[in-house]
Parts: C-alpha cells; sequence; structure tokens
C-alpha cells in the first residue's frame, strides 16, 4: 500500500470514531478511538457466553456425579 | 426417590458474570449446584472433563483429551478443526485439591496466558472464580471466543464499513 492509499485509509477510520490520531513532528501516531467501547463490550458477551455453555455443561456432569455418590451411599449403608 | 423428585424439579440455573479485571487479565465467576470436591473432580479427570469444556456452539469436536493434573504434569486437548486438527496444551503450576488449580496455555508460544481456578464450598454448592491472565493486552484482545474466527469477522465487517463509507463520500 502506498503511504498516500494508508492516509486515505486511516483519514476513513478517524472520521468513523475508530481511531484517534495525533502527529508529533514527523510522526502520526494512531490510537484506538471511542468506537472501541462497543466492540468491548460485545467481546467481554461472547466470552461470557462461551463460559457460560460450559458451566452448563459441567452443572450436569456434577449433577450427575452428586446423584450417583448419593445413590451409591444408600446402597453401602445396607 | 427424594433424588428424583430434585433432578424433575431442576436445579436452578446459576449466573455466569465476567469482568474485566485490567488490561491484561479477565475473571469469570460460577456457582455449579455441587461439593467442590465433584467439581475439582470434573476439571482435572480427562474422562470428565471432555464431557463439558467444549461448548457446541464453538462448533468442534474433541479428538482427544489427556490431563495429568500434578504440578509439573502436561494436559493435551486436540480439536478437529479445519483445515486441520488444533491442539491446545500446557502445563499445571498449582494443584491444591478441591481449592485451587492453575495451569499455563502454551499452544500460542509466547503470548500464553495463566489460568488460575479457585474453589469455594458453601452449602453444596461451589463457587468457581477463574482468572485468565494474559502476558500483554494485546494477547488478551486476540483471546476471545476463537480468536481467528472473530478476526476475520472483524476485518470482514471492516472491509464493509469503508466499501459504504467511500461510496457515501463519493470517490
Amino acid at each position: 500500500m502506498t503511504l498516500t492509499g494508508m492516509k486515505k485509509h486511516i483519514g476513513v477510520l478517524e472520521r468513523t470514531g475508530l481511531v484517534t490520531t495525533k502527529k508529533i513532528g514527523r510522526v502520526r501516531t494512531c490510537q484506538l478511538g471511542p468506537r472501541r467501547l462497543e466492540e468491548e463490550t460485545a467481546w467481554l458477551e461472547r466470552y461470557r457466553q462461551r463460559w457460560d455453555e460450559r458451566f452448563d455443561e459441567l452443572d450436569k456432569v456434577v449433577e450427575e456425579l452428586t446423584l450417583k455418590e448419593k445413590s451409591d451411599e444408600r446402597k453401602n449403608r445396607k | 426417590m427424594n433424588a428424583r423428585i430434585e433432578s424433575e424439579s431442576g436445579p436452578v440455573k446459576n449466573r455466569t458474570t465476567v469482568e474485566r479485571k485490567s488490561d491484561r487479565e479477565v475473571v469469570v465467576t460460577r456457582t455449579i449446584n455441587g461439593p467442590a470436591r465433584i467439581v475439582f473432580e470434573a476439571f482435572t479427570k480427562a474422562e470428565l472433563l471432555k464431557r463439558w469444556w467444549v461448548p457446541r456452539s464453538m462448533g468442534m469436536t474433541l479428538l482427544s483429551c489427556e490431563v495429568d493434573a500434578r504440578v509439573g504434569g502436561k494436559y493435551r486437548l486436540v480439536f478437529d478443526a479445519v483445515p486441520e486438527p488444533a491442539a491446545f496444551f500446557g502445563t499445571y503450576v498449582e494443584v491444591k485439591p478441591y481449592s485451587r488449580l492453575a495451569w499455563t496455555n502454551d499452544e500460542g508460544g509466547e503470548g500464553g496466558s495463566v489460568t488460575t481456578v479457585t474453589f469455594e464450598e458453601k452449602d453444596g454448592k461451589t463457587l468457581v472464580t477463574l482468572l485468565e491472565s494474559y502476558p500483554t493486552k494485546e494477547a488478551l484482545d486476540a483471546a476471545g471466543t476463537g480468536a481467528a474466527d472473530a478476526m476475520v469477522e472483524t476485518f470482514d465487517q471492516l472491509d464493509e464499513l469503508l466499501v459504504a463509507l467511500g461510496e457515501s463520500s463519493g470517490q
């Protein structure tokens, strides 16, 4: 990509708020802009859902083992 | 008989919470309906772990699961991924039966995270607190759910956005 092309891309990103830039001397530094907040929330929610599903399955496994243990105890008492 | 009645009414589904503790750390909590001893077993025995570790929505099948839950012991999970099977592996760094477990996630090389899990039992239920600690903020950002897929999706959306914006600005 040419420098001009890159500038154009960054310009578009800047206007949408995805990126903010700051020029110090000859160097322009880019940072993620305010739009990042929404992504952050979506990221956390995806993360939460993955673990939620995992723990739902874990609940089933633990419930089954707990019931089995209780019935084994009952058998042993006889 | 009691057991049957209990399972028919169904246990309460507990909430899973996620919190970003810092730039590099995420904490997940969830109460599981069972004693810590059994929850700990479900984390440390391969035949149990493989029954719950892979959520259906991830669209992957577990091909193999090896777990040696001792300090210095290794684990290795292999998934049926496209274009080739993907392995997740690491080493247990802390193993305190029924209360604490920690392992490294080494498949990503240098950028690997450390997962620490604590188990706290109360009234026959167990609060599971899982801390995922990444070496850098970037490594954490790249994680999430199926990092590669999420990034492809993100870039696709960015592409669409750029096209739309290019058109609207009359270029």
